[in-house]
């Protein structure tokens, strides 16, 4: 009993405690890892593998993945094969005892197209002001022709083979990019793969968010954050210094700031619905009927948009910014602000010259925790104004420059959207995870960023003190 | 002299009392619209409840009970791992180890709702739902695997002891976790052919009637207890951090085994502070939306099966109320229960935050933190 006694108390317990802290890093491993691999591997060219089944069928295209049958007989093999304008679908599952033969041949293609997704198929040839090429000279007069601008292209004519034996005649017009994965060798694959982490930061969604990028998303996100951080961080402030400098320091201010510091623990929802409630129906709706009588009924504060929703955000973010200016004041030693004042400075003066300056960085890993905080908030979002897809830029070249009553678009719910309410949600996915993976790095590295400053903060007011 | 000098700077008074008179109303302007939103919900929930039709408040029930339902399944999951893990931290862990790991795990609360949501709902809910044996195997053989591990440790040579100290045990644990979880998924055939005829979804459905959903409570509880796990991990761990460790010494010096200073005296000590802890990650539980979103069915039922998905408050405000009429019953019942989810989690976090502060005094008297 003693000995059981005994292991229990010094093996088993503190082990599992350990243990505990072990899976949780387990899981936030995988969870990173999942991300990067996931993410960054879509951009990666796959090879395109040539299948012939046992019953004479030819398949061609990308293999995603295995997965045991039901019946644990064997594995069946999902493939993309594009060529939806053809045959009608984009995916076909092969199980893998009917494959008769595999091969990669080199001149099998990869073209992305502006209309039914990608084609996987052979290149015949290619016309050109009456000129026929083929074989090998088609391809580089393909390649060629890819760089030219799009108007120009359009005199291009390919003639394109299916590994079925189809034939499609295509303008080079709609083609976007062409490769030939299974010829290339690494350094061009690395190419290919920058150029595409390139367009997917850089292009807005094609394709029901199968295709394309996330830059409206991650413009609409930016700029939402920035507006939200002009709102907040003079208010937080503000609302700080009266707290810390101003107020009375009696019973009333301790239950204000535990207030303030419990809002911080408030669901995110709940904003939402003081957002929709006060500033869309409440305040937009007035501003509707009083500046834009003329476009009612059709709102145009009165609905969810970039201005609402920054609001709602920087009341979301006050107490982070609040908490932190706060922490900031307080580690200032009363000796700086009775130096200041004995000197002659008035309130104002002591504030603005002594101690603000020395607050500055504590201001200033609020406003990074709440922008931090901002970027990956979805749910009020979607009560306040985010769109799935904006049909106008909320900042334009046309005056006022700044629409703040426009949609937006944003990557945390962008990510929401194309998972749960896409057409095609299989060959989305890809892009889901890469989206995931850069809120997840940008929200990483914002935190990141606070916790070095206030670290170096720290450091630099302990030899002071 | 001094006087007639600050007299003959009457513009730096006069913008002195501007400027104070500025903040002041700034700064209580902010804080009654940060506490105006209390009052707002108020206000538009109240016909409701003055109304005579009662009845509607029916409709809050199954909202009510999926929210109970998905917070519980999430604290199951999250409260072993986060104290076991505070408990870790702050008496056995290398103080060098600490220093990195603490901050890791407090960096997984940074990591989006919506993301942990697309990963439960899009990955682990098909997974399990083909793999659910291996699942359950998985999850009850982890915590018994790290306990063998604890009891290997323990009969192992004092040589063996001082190569792996327990002090570093969190990452020699991490390689035998994943050894061990490969172990549950290659045996989970045997086992399941063993105690549940073949097939566990047919075994439950025959003997205990339960259905199973692809995204249920048990997803939720998995992805929503990883949400709450680092803010409950936190501020437990900081509440064990700063036991005066003149207590723990006193208990070893009196013959108590480590383990049992920990068990207790620290235990007893910053009871408080566990409780408020866990208080917090109640509120984080009962209000987070993306993930209930993203990973329950969002069908409001009343079952208490964890194969079962749920709605819960949060999940229903972000789904119905863009679409509710502005002051119709549906309206003010979403409002209703944001106005529940606030004064809820204002009324734990209150609470957390007074014992906390209580507990600090606590220390105080008892000799001055670590």
């Amino acid at each position: 009993m003693t000995w059981l006694k005994n292991a229990l108390q010094q093996g088993v317990w503190p082990w599992l405690c350990a243990g505990s802290v072990a899976l949780s890093l387990l899981m936030l491993g995988a969870l990173l890892a999942l991300l990067l691999t996931r993410g960054l591997g879509h951009f990666w060219p796959a090879a395109l593998t040539e299948v012939t089944l046992n019953s004479g069928d030819v398949v061609a295209g990308e293999a995603v993945r295995d997965m045991p049958l039901p019946d644990q007989s064997g594995s069946e093999r999902l493939y993309f094969t594009g060529n939806r304008d053809l045959d009608d679908a984009r995916w076909r599952w092969v199980a893998t005892d009917a494959i008769a033969r595999q091969a990669q041949p080199e001149n099998l293609l990869r073209l992305e197209r502006r209309t039914w997704g990608d084609f996987i198929g052979y290149l015949e040839a290619v016309e050109v002001n009456g000129e026929r090429f083929t074989g090998d000279d088609a391809w580089q007069q393909v390649q060629q022709a890819l760089s030219l601008p799009t108007a120009q292209r359009a005199r291009y004519q390919l003639t394109l083979r299916t590994p079925q034996g189809q034939t499609l005649r295509q303008s080079l017009a709609t083609v976007i990019s062409a490769e030939a994965p299974n010829a290339m060798h690494l350094g061009e694959k690395l190419g290919a793969w920058g150029s595409d982490v390139w367009q997917f930061l850089s292009q807005g969604p094609r394709a029901a968010n199968t295709g394309g990028g996330v830059w409206p998303a991650i413009f609409g996100t930016m700029l939402m954050v920035i507006v939200m951080s002009v709102i907040v961080t003079p208010f937080g402030v503000l609302a700080a210094i009266y707290l810390n400098e101003i107020a009375h320091q009696g019973p009333l201010t301790r239950l204000v700031r535990v207030g303030v510091r419990n809002l911080a623990g408030v669901p995110s929802i709940v904003y939402g619905v003081f957002g929709l409630g006060v500033f869309v129906y409440g305040i937009g709706g007035s501003l509707d009927e009083w500046f834009f009588a003329d476009a009612l009924p059709s709102p145009t504060f009165g609905t969810g948009g970039l201005l609402w929703a920054s609001l709602t955000l920087a009341l979301l973010t006050l107490p982070v910014v609040i908490v932190a200016t706060e922490e900031g004041l307080a580690r200032i030693p009363d000796a700086q602000r009775e130096g200041a004042v004995a000197l002659g400075a008035t309130r104002l003066e002591m504030l603005t010259r002594v101690v603000l300056p020395m607050a500055t960085p504590a201001m200033l890993t609020g406003v990074i925790l709440a922008v931090a905080r901002a970027a990956g908030e979805v749910a009020p979002l979607m009560l306040v104004g985010v769109a799935k897809l904006a049909p106008q830029m909320p900042l334009d070249g046309e005056f006022p420059y700044l629409h703040l009553e426009r949609k937006f678009m944003h990557l945390g719910y962008h990510l929401f959207d194309t998972a749960f309410h896409g057409e095609d949600v299989q060959a989305a996915i890809p892009l889901v995870y890469a989206t995931a993976l850069l809120l997840v790095l940008i929200v990483l590295v914002l935190n990141l960023t606070a916790i070095l400053l206030r670290h170096h903060l720290r450091r630099q007011r302990g030899s002071e003190c | 002299m001094t006087r007639a000098r600050l007299s003959s700077q009457p513009l730096r008074h006069l913008q002195d009392r501007i400027a104070t008179a500025l903040i002041t109303a700034g700064g209580i302007g902010v804080l009654l619209a940060v506490l105006g939103i209390g009052v707002f919900l108020l206000w538009e929930a109240a016909p409701l409840l003055l109304d005579e039709e009662l009845g509607s408040l029916s409709m809050l029930t199954p909202l009510a009970w999926g929210t109970l339902k998905a917070a519980l399944m999430a604290l199951l999951f999250a409260l072993p791992l986060a104290l076991g893990a505070a408990a870790y931290s702050a008496f056995f862990m290398s103080p060098r180890l600490r220093s990195r790991i603490k901050p890791t795990l407090e960096m997984m609360e940074a990591i989006p709702g919506v993301v942990v949501g697309f990963i439960a709902g899009m990955v682990l809910a098909p997974w399990v739902e083909r793999h659910l044996a291996s699942t359950l195997v998985v999850i009850v053989w982890l915590p018994l695997s790290a306990g063998l591990a604890g009891m290997l440790w323990h009969l192992a040579s004092r040589h063996w002891q001082r190569r792996l100290p327990l002090s570093w045990a969190a990452l020699w644990l991490i390689p035998w976790l994943v050894a061990m979880g490969m172990l549950a998924l290659w045996s989970t055939p045997l086992v399941e052919q063993a105690l549940w005829g073949g097939d566990l979804r047919r075994y439950l459905y025959d003997a205990f009637g339960l259905d199973y959903m692809t995204r249920n409570a048990l997803i939720v509880g998995l992805a929503m207890g990883f949400a709450v796990i680092p803010s409950v991990y936190s501020l437990a761990e900081d509440a064990l951090n700063e036991v005066p460790r003149p207590l723990m010494e006193g208990a070893q010096a009196l013959g108590a085994s480590r383990w049992q200073a920990v068990i207790k005296v620290a235990l007893a000590a910053a009871g408080p502070g566990l409780f408020s802890a866990v208080m917090i990650g109640a509120g984080r539980a009962v209000g987070e939306t993306m993930i209930v979103l993203m990973a329950s069915s969002n069908t409001a039922l009343l079952s208490a099966s964890p194969f079962e998905g749920m709605r819960t408050m949060a999940a229903a405000i972000a789904i119905e109320l863009p679409e509710a009429t502005v002051g119709g019953v549906t309206y003010r019942m979403l409002v209703l229960a944001a106005l529940v989810l606030f004064l809820f989690t204002f009324f734990v976090n209150t609470l957390a935050e007074v014992v906390r502060q209580r507990l600090r005094r606590r220390y105080q008297r008892m000799g001055g933190g670590a």
